[in-house]
């Protein structure tokens, strides 16, 4: 039976380890937390920011309960360093996300870095911001299989139902 | 040990018989007979005790090339040269080869090459110089940091004007016309 636990293993380990110290790991996400609530969109390597997606999500869902409310309250202050995006917070984002149960932040994937590093990077934005939409929805060809029986469906169903 | 011949003639059988029992008396010569080994001191005499100086040098001379061979550290070389054919074996082996890489599409919009689970690198290009027009006009309108409102935004183009959705939201003027791929919501 295995009484200690082997250096190298590391099964199960949720939490990256980013930056110098797990302190500076906090500060890191911290820095970008603030960021998407100020900017709304940012673009930063895909480890930060898929780190950075769950933190940002929980701090909505902790607005959300209403800036009466005590922890959300010092939730968001720890969180953004700039103390204008915490009423920015509360007033914008919180009545933003009020229908939506989940999930506030879309998170794609960019062409690599251009510097030596080549860095896998990634833009992060919270859903329905003001900027132009990344990514166009496209909607299938109508030369489609399925759509040209659809689109003969609903001839033959105007055909009967006109006469 | 018994041995059985079977020989039809028996003067062959006598031969063998001379034979093995000389081969005997070769291997184990004190066994048979009651001869003693033929080997053993044929004479013992009290020699004369080594000198120091020849013991020194003996010793000197055994331990000088075994101090030689262990101080050196032995490392390991290649016996052979490779040959050309086990080095193409090694330099080409799949593992080592780079792999081909098959989720390259089209992007649908501009044209251009794109992974597959990549945004299009134009297109991103495209987009970010616009949100960076549109955040400077921001920031002009904010004037300083630290100023952010406390109401939605909404992005106006030429000639465009505020919906009734947009009651209450901070408008940012672009003086240019609402390009294609930014669609008014």
């Amino acid at each position: 039976m295995r009484l200690s636990v082997a250096a190298a293993i590391s099964h199960g380990r949720v939490y990256r380890r980013l930056g110098l110290s797990p302190q500076s790991r906090l500060d890191l996400l911290r820095n970008l937390v603030t960021a998407l609530v100020r900017h709304e969109r940012i673009e930063t390597p895909w480890a930060r920011a898929d780190e950075m997606r769950g933190y940002a999500e929980r701090l909505i869902d902790y607005a959300k309960r209403g800036d009466t409310d005590e922890r959300a309250m010092r939730m968001a202050d720890f969180w953004l360093t700039e103390k204008d995006l915490i009423h920015k917070l509360f007033k914008v984002l919180a009545p933003r996300f009020q229908p939506h149960p989940g999930s506030y932040t879309r998170l794609l994937q960019i062409p690599s870095r251009d510097g030596l590093d080549r860095a896998k990077m990634a833009v992060i934005e919270l859903k329905g911001n003001p900027l132009p939409p990344l990514v166009r929805p496209r909607r299938d060809s109508d030369r489609t299989l399925l759509n040209q029986l659809l689109k003969g469906y609903r001839q033959d169903a105007r055909r009967a139902a006109a006469p | 040990a018994l041995v059985v011949v079977c020989s039809p003639l028996p003067r062959l059988r006598a031969l063998l018989q001379r034979c093995w029992e000389r081969l005997e008396r070769g291997l184990w010569p004190g066994v048979l007979g009651g001869q003693s080994p033929p080997w053993g001191p044929a004479l013992a005499v009290q020699g004369p005790v080594l000198l120091p100086q020849g013991i020194n040098d003996a010793r000197e001379s055994s331990a000088e090339a075994p101090s030689l061979l262990e101080s050196i550290l032995w490392m390991a070389a290649p016996k052979k040269r490779r040959t050309v054919e086990v080095n193409r074996c090694r330099r080409r082996h799949p593992s080592k080869l780079i792999e081909v890489k098959r989720n390259i599409d089209v992007c649908p919009e501009c044209g251009n090459l794109k992974q597959k689970h990549v945004l299009c690198g134009y297109c991103y290009a495209k987009v970010k110089a616009e949100t960076r027009l549109i955040r400077m006009e921001m920031h002009k309108k904010e004037g300083g940091p630290f100023n952010a409102p406390t109401v939605e935004t909404v992005v106006l183009y030429d000639g465009e004007k505020p919906s009734e959705k947009d009651e209450g939201k901070r408008i940012i003027e672009r003086a240019r016309k609402r390009p294609s791929w930014f669609v008014q919501n």
